[in-house]
């Protein structure tokens, strides 16, 4: 029904408010069907805020969105598709390492999607959310090194 | 869900605070907008702006997050919360707007979505350090609701359905006209519920300008006036007097029904029920749903009961 639902009437996540009254509906859904799922989030989210610098916001399109600073490191819908965007190699690297796959919409791009649904999807999709936190941290300057 | 005094204090007070506030919106912009309207003297219930379904349960749920943020509740218990706050604004619309029951099975499904939806997006935004965007967007919110108060209100529909009957046109018509009781067991959920369903048609007399009566399961009677009486071919009636049910009745009037007839040249007969109606609930899309199925529930009873009769001595 999700796929359904992005694909023919994606057009209207435009409209406010109506992405997150559709992910409201995905997790209220998602407690009869994925009874943890929320419990699942709700970890990785408590994780994602202990590490420094780090926030949540309202994802423009449904979903509760990670950010460091001020770049977004990925975020979650109400039924548990995470995602992340990379560039093209560590997409590709990334790839070769989790079971993620392609975003669910932009497929030839530097997104990619991960499902959760077990405890062992909450720590991988920990592991890739920490991935590209790392990856976004401030560079140390090279007088910095010197130092 | 929590044991802890405050916690429960905090639960309650922002299940309370919630209410409150959408009694106070949803009540006044009634008011007003029935005011504005001039519709005082018809309809008994008023209109309800489709802000009364939409923006406010959404401010419900932001509100009533601003009192459970600092709980640090998980997102199940925000959304079981948002169900207990549903229901005490079901059970508020029972017993101070006077709501039926049906009305409100009807309509929480809505309010819950939108409830939760509050709810969730204030959960993320009172955990966010600046505040900014939450006092906009109430503001957002309020302004919304004033422009839908005050905004035209118009939602009249036709609902059409076709019926083959196999009968010559002339056994058809008479049945049309006014029909005996109808014995069918009920089939759609909502009458099987309790809803009121077609029983009897009566008339004063066959010519236009003839009184008619629509009589309903729970004896409520709808006057009619026959307008156009063209036998064989259409009898058109304008609906003079209709109940006002704490039910779906005080939330739409019926304005006119239709019986088209046509003669397939085959020994059978395709009847079109057409009945056109004003809704005084919004968003349209939403109650739109359920009118239109409860309109052509009660078109297809009485149309299947026509056929019955009609092709009883074929």
């Amino acid at each position: 029904m999700f796929e359904w639902v992005v694909r023919y009437l994606g057009f209207l996540k435009h409209i406010p408010v109506l992405p997150h009254l559709f992910d409201a509906g995905l997790k209220l859904i998602s407690l009869f069907t994925h009874k943890n799922l929320s419990d699942h989030i709700d970890e990785i989210e408590t994780e994602v805020l202990s590490w420094q610098h780090t926030h949540v916001s309202a994802h423009k399109y449904g979903g509760v969105q990670f950010n460091s600073t001020r770049h977004e490191l990925g975020h979650i819908h109400g039924n548990g598709l995470l995602d992340i965007l990379l560039n093209r190699h560590h997409k590709l690297l990334i790839i070769s390492r989790y079971p993620v796959q392609d975003h669910h919409v932009f497929k030839n791009s530097g997104w990619i999607s991960f499902w959760i649904r077990t405890p062992q999807d909450k720590q991988t999709a920990i592991a890739l959310l920490r991935y590209v936190y790392e990856l976004k941290l401030p560079q140390p300057k090279q007088q910095d090194l010197v130092k | 869900m929590e044991k802890d005094p405050s916690t429960k204090s905090r639960i309650t007070t922002g299940i309370l605070v919630g209410n409150l506030a959408s009694v106070l919106l949803v009540g006044g912009s009634k008011y007003l907008v029935t005011y504005l309207e001039g519709l005082g003297t018809g309809n008994g219930s008023g209109i309800f702006v489709f802000s009364s379904f939409i923006i406010v349960p959404l401010l419900m749920g932001v509100i009533s997050a601003w009192y459970w943020h600092p709980l640090q509740l998980k997102t199940k218990h925000y959304i079981g919360w948002s169900a207990v706050n549903t229901l005490v604004a079901c059970l508020a619309s029972f017993i101070f707007l006077r709501e039926g029951v049906i009305c409100l099975l009807i309509v929480s499904p809505l309010i819950l979505l939108f409830v939760t939806a509050g709810a969730l997006l204030g959960k993320i935004l009172y955990n966010r350090k600046n505040n900014t965007l939450n006092s906009s967007l109430a503001g957002l919110a309020l302004v919304v609701v004033m422009v839908d108060t005050f905004s035209d209100h118009k939602n009249v529909r036709l609902v059409s359905d076709t019926l083959i009957v196999n009968a010559p046109i002339e056994k058809v018509w008479p049945h049309v006209v006014a029909y005996k009781p109808i014995t069918l067991k009920e089939n759609y959920w909502l009458f099987k519920i309790g809803m009121p369903s077609p029983v009897e048609s009566t008339v004063d007399g066959y010519e236009a300008g003839a009184g008619r009566k629509c009589i309903f399961s729970n004896g409520y009677v709808f006057d009619e006036k026959m307008i156009v009486y063209k036998p064989n071919e259409e009898l058109t009636f304008d609906i003079l007097t209709q109940p006002h049910d704490p039910e779906i009745m005080g939330h739409i009037d019926i304005l006119r029904g239709q019986f088209l007839l046509k003669d397939n040249g085959d020994g059978t007969t395709t009847v079109i029920g057409n009945s056109w109606y004003k809704l005084y609930v919004f968003p349209g899309w939403y109650f739109n749903l359920w009118s239109e199925s409860i309109t052509r529930n009660v078109h297809l009873r009485v149309m299947q009961h026509i056929k019955l009769l009609s092709e009883e001595h074929v």
